[in-house]
């Protein structure tokens, strides 16, 4: 199966260099983890020199549209992905201008279902399944169709390691693509955050003994006292079961 | 009778020559599968200079061994010259088996004193066919002594002579198979041949006209990516590892192997020969690398890391150089790991632990810890501390390295500037123009990412005008130093410790007058100052110049053992039983001292990293300070 991958520069955000971007990475080894025929798109106006890293990460070729700064990728890259069953990216740039919107506007103009913060992607019984992130650590597990765009969480497993070797070997090849400008940005000011207010004015100390302290309905939180170290680890770690925070 | 016993001795003599050749055949055939190496010949005639000087001064560290190595091997190269006149050559002239009696005997006694030693060998001794080998010469002395005895003496003895004779004779084919075939079958004495080639056609041929620590450059261009293969190694390099005759003396000197990580030395050479031997050669008999299993299954046409070599193993060395410091056989194991580590990492890209990391923030920060290059001198804001415009002159400039990054390591910078100060020193540094040396990059295999560095610091260097370059850290000092100059970056490179001590002799620091005598310390070699660039002598006459009385440990100077830090180890971090650093502050703790004095940021780090109860860690230059006027 032919695979789409999505990716685009990061600004690094000490040095202002561009670099891969940690969730473009992560939707590069979900590629590749499921198939050996991966293409690697790029869409913008970026130089070669700014997509290095992720030939050195394991991208072998990168198909890149060059559009002129200020243009808009969304139509080029929709034109050239039609044909893929599978397109993955990355949930948003590392950076930027990125506003995170890409992977809906894509998925809408294909016509395709977006699943947003996939942390893997596999096929049993020709049915495919999606592991999704979603906050706070908690993971679902989602049935999906193809064809299907897919954006990939930054907390994925990332590419293969940096080699100075793959960035020899890799390549890019260039196409010239136009697109639409982009339309104006308008900036305003950020509305007044809403000052958080504590759902409760008790002192964290008390609260602390809210959550450990038994008896009485009081709380829902176990002090475990009795037993060796494996048993108290158990108590742990059947808690995290239950909450879905481990997933062995 | 002792006219065919001499026909016997020819025929014997020119067999073990024939095997001999052969063998060393056979052998040159496996070092052949290396990459051509541009050597010079003229090594041949600078042999005896190598061997009785350069090999000397490492074997003079352990006289009893290296008398009883000078008896042995002296009396028997004695015996198989004289064996060829008179045997060879059939002079048959009986003052040659005069002298031919004396070196056995010579040989005799050495080979005596080997075999006492190895009554109570050492564990870091190879055990096997080397536990026998002694037995062997002896046999080998005693049938020429007896072959020659009798041919002096002979004709009067009859039946009793030639019985003496078929034993000698016996003897002789015995002890001289082990001499003979050695070479050919990968035995003990293959390190007889293997290393005389090896001193004439050695890889590091500078290190016989002075010092010579500096990793060589790779060239990127032509492609090449360090050691994957048996076939990727130089032909001499090869032959070097056929060199070693596993006395453990590097197992022994080995921080890594201390402390229970995955590498030994000797066994890592040994790897190496098994792979170029394709596992031809008897079993390796010594301690494995710690927690794995002794044997290794060569498969050829492999690579060596994933294969013969477990990568953990690659990972564990700090690149101290304690080994190299120690081999007899001047083997260089750093240059091997590190070769094998540039495959690891330019072609494959998997370089453990933190160290990826760090490599990542070297290529899209230029600093080790992913800092902003701007920050590197704030520690230095109220110091008044000139910053270098291109084109002006200072005298000294100030390359701070990325101990600048680290707050406790800022209060020896201070210290160090300080007391320039103080002393009238015009410096100035770089700020933010500064960036890493490259040093971790380098020894974490990237070669690429090194050479990228290096060449970008040489052209902002180029920009600017001084006349010296002081840094106190080694790791910064080494590359500069040693490693710029084959990229085409030439400076003159101080250590602080180096200009604290041209200062004090020339008494330009002003120090306090009343003498309140300071408790004494001791004093932790850095491995980039000391066995890299023989610095031992200048962080302790800073300390004597201070009044401090310096307790060394008993691991100093050249047998200082490692922080831990180097070669990237600390980021690699491999497990072991123990930490490197906990057991110098073992070490530290001997001395009685509670205090120690540090020259490097990365001791420092190290040493403090130290959990419990600990020494003071003090830097040279903050030790100054304190003395200031
Ligand atoms: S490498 Fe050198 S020090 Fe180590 S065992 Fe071999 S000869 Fe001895
Ligand atoms: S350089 Fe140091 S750590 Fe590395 S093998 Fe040699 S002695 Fe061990």
């Amino acid at each position: 199966m032919k695979i789409a991958v999505l990716i685009a520069p990061a600004v690094h955000p000490v040095s202002g260099r561009p670099c891969a971007g940690e969730a473009d990475l992560a939707a590069l080894a979900l590629a590749q983890r499921l198939s050996s025929q991966v293409d690697v798109w790029y869409a913008g106006a970026a130089d070669d020199a700014a997509l290095a890293d992720y030939l050195a990460r394991g991208a072998t070729h990168i198909h890149t549209l060059a559009l002129a700064a200020g243009r808009e990728v969304l139509s080029p890259l929709a034109e050239a992905l039609q044909d893929y069953a599978l397109v993955l990216c990355g949930a948003r740039a590392g950076g930027g201008d990125g506003s995170g919107l890409l992977p809906y506007q894509l998925a809408e103009q294909l016509g395709r279902a977006l699943l947003p913060d996939v942390l893997d992607l596999s096929k049993s019984d020709q049915q495919w399944q999606a592991l999704q992130a979603l906050p706070k650590g908690v993971r679902r597990t989602l049935a999906a169709k193809l064809p299907l765009v897919a954006s990939v969480h930054a907390r994925a497993a990332s590419a293969v390691g940096w080699s100075y070797a793959r960035l020899q070997q890799g390549k890019i090849q260039r196409k010239a693509a136009t697109g639409a400008a982009l339309p104006q940005v308008v900036l305003e000011p950020a509305r007044r955050a809403r000052a958080l207010v504590a759902a409760s004015k008790v002192s964290g100390h008390a609260r602390m003994q809210g959550a450990i302290a038994g008896g009485e309905g009081k709380s829902a939180g176990i002090v475990v006292k009795q037993g060796d170290s494996v048993e108290k680890a158990q108590v742990v770690l059947d808690y995290l079961r239950q909450h879905q925070l481990v997933d062995f | 009778m002792s006219f065919s016993l001499a026909h016997a001795l020819t025929g014997l003599f020119w067999l073990g020559a024939l095997l001999l050749l052969g063998g060393l055949a056979r052998r040159a055939s496996l070092w052949q599968q290396g990459r051509s190496a541009s050597v010079s010949w003229l090594g041949l005639l600078a042999m005896p200079k190598r061997y009785f000087v350069d090999i000397h001064h490492v074997v003079a560290r352990e006289p009893a061994v290296a008398r009883a190595h000078v008896a042995a091997a002296g009396g028997g190269v004695a015996i198989l010259l004289l064996s060829a006149l008179n045997y060879g050559l059939m002079l048959y002239q009986g003052w040659l088996d005069v002298l031919l009696v004396l070196m056995a005997v010579v040989m005799l006694l050495g080979a005596r004193m080997m075999q006492a030693r190895r009554l109570q060998a050492p564990p870091r001794l190879s055990q096997g066919r080397w536990q026998v080998l002694p037995a062997r010469l002896r046999l080998f002395a005693l049938g020429s002594l007896l072959a020659a005895g009798l041919l002096f003496a002979g004709p009067q003895l009859g039946l009793a002579g030639q019985l003496i004779a078929v034993v000698a004779l016996l003897m002789l084919a015995l002890g001289g198979a082990e001499l003979a075939l050695g070479i050919g079958l990968g035995w003990p004495m293959k390190h007889a041949v293997a290393g005389l080639l090896h001193l004439a056609f050695h890889p590091r041929v500078e290190r016989f006209a002075g010092k010579s620590s500096d990793l060589k450059p790779l060239n990127l261009a032509a492609g090449e990516l360090g050691v994957a293969k048996v076939e990727d190694f130089a032909w001499n390099r090869l032959l070097s590892f056929d060199a070693c005759v596993q006395c453990g003396k590097c197992e022994a000197a080995c921080p890594a192997y201390a402390a229970g990580q995955p590498l030994n030395p000797k066994k890592l050479i040994q790897d190496m020969v098994a792979a170029q031997s394709r596992g031809t050669d008897p079993a390796y008999a010594g301690n494995p690398h710690p927690g794995r299993e002794a044997t290794v299954v060569v498969k050829p046409g492999e690579d060596i890391v994933g294969s013969v070599l477990a990568a953990e193993t690659l990972w564990s060395c700090t690149t101290c150089r304690a080994c190299v410091e120690n081999c007899p056989m001047l083997i260089e194991h750093v240059d091997t790991v590190v070769n094998l580590r540039r495959h690891v990492t330019l072609s494959r890209g998997e370089v453990p632990g933190k160290g990826s990391e760090a490599l990542a923030n070297l290529r899209n920060t230029d600093t080790v810890g992913g800092y902003p290059l701007a920050v590197r001198y704030h520690w230095a804001i109220d110091l008044d501390l000139p910053l270098l415009q291109p084109g002006e002159h200072t005298e000294w400039l100030l390359l701070a390295g990325e101990g600048a990054f680290d707050m406790r390591y800022q209060r020896a910078l201070r210290a160090l500037v300080k007391v320039l100060k103080a002393a009238g020193v015009n410096v100035a540094v770089l700020g933010a123009a500064e960036r890493d040396c490259g040093d971790v990059a380098r020894r974490l295999g990237d070669e690429a990412g090194f050479q990228r560095l290096a060449q970008a610091n040489i052209a902002t260097l180029a920009q600017y005008r001084f006349a010296h370059i002081v840094t106190p850290d080694p790791h910064v000092f080494h590359c500069l130093a040693n490693e710029y100059p084959a990229l085409g970056g030439q400076f003159d490179v101080w250590h602080h410790s180096k200009l604290l001590e041209h200062l004090l002799a020339r008494r330009a620091i002003p120090l306090k007058a009343d003498a309140t005598p300071l408790p004494p310390l001791t004093f932790h070699d850095p491995c980039y100052l000391g066995r890299y660039n023989d610095g031992f002598n200048a962080p302790r006459n800073v300390l004597k110049g201070i009044g401090i009385k310096v307790v060394d440990m008993q691991r100093s100077g050249r047998d200082a053992r490692c922080c831990g830090w180097g070669g990237g180890a600390a980021f690699t971090d491999i497990p072991g039983q123990r930490r490197i650093p906990d057991m110098r502050m073992d070490d530290i703790r001997e001395t009685g001292t509670g205090r120690v004095a540090v020259a490097c940021p990365n001791c420092t780090a190290m040493l403090e990293g130290v959990v419990g109860e600990r020494a003071d860690v003090i830097e040279l230059a903050e030790l100054v300070v304190e003395r200031l006027a």
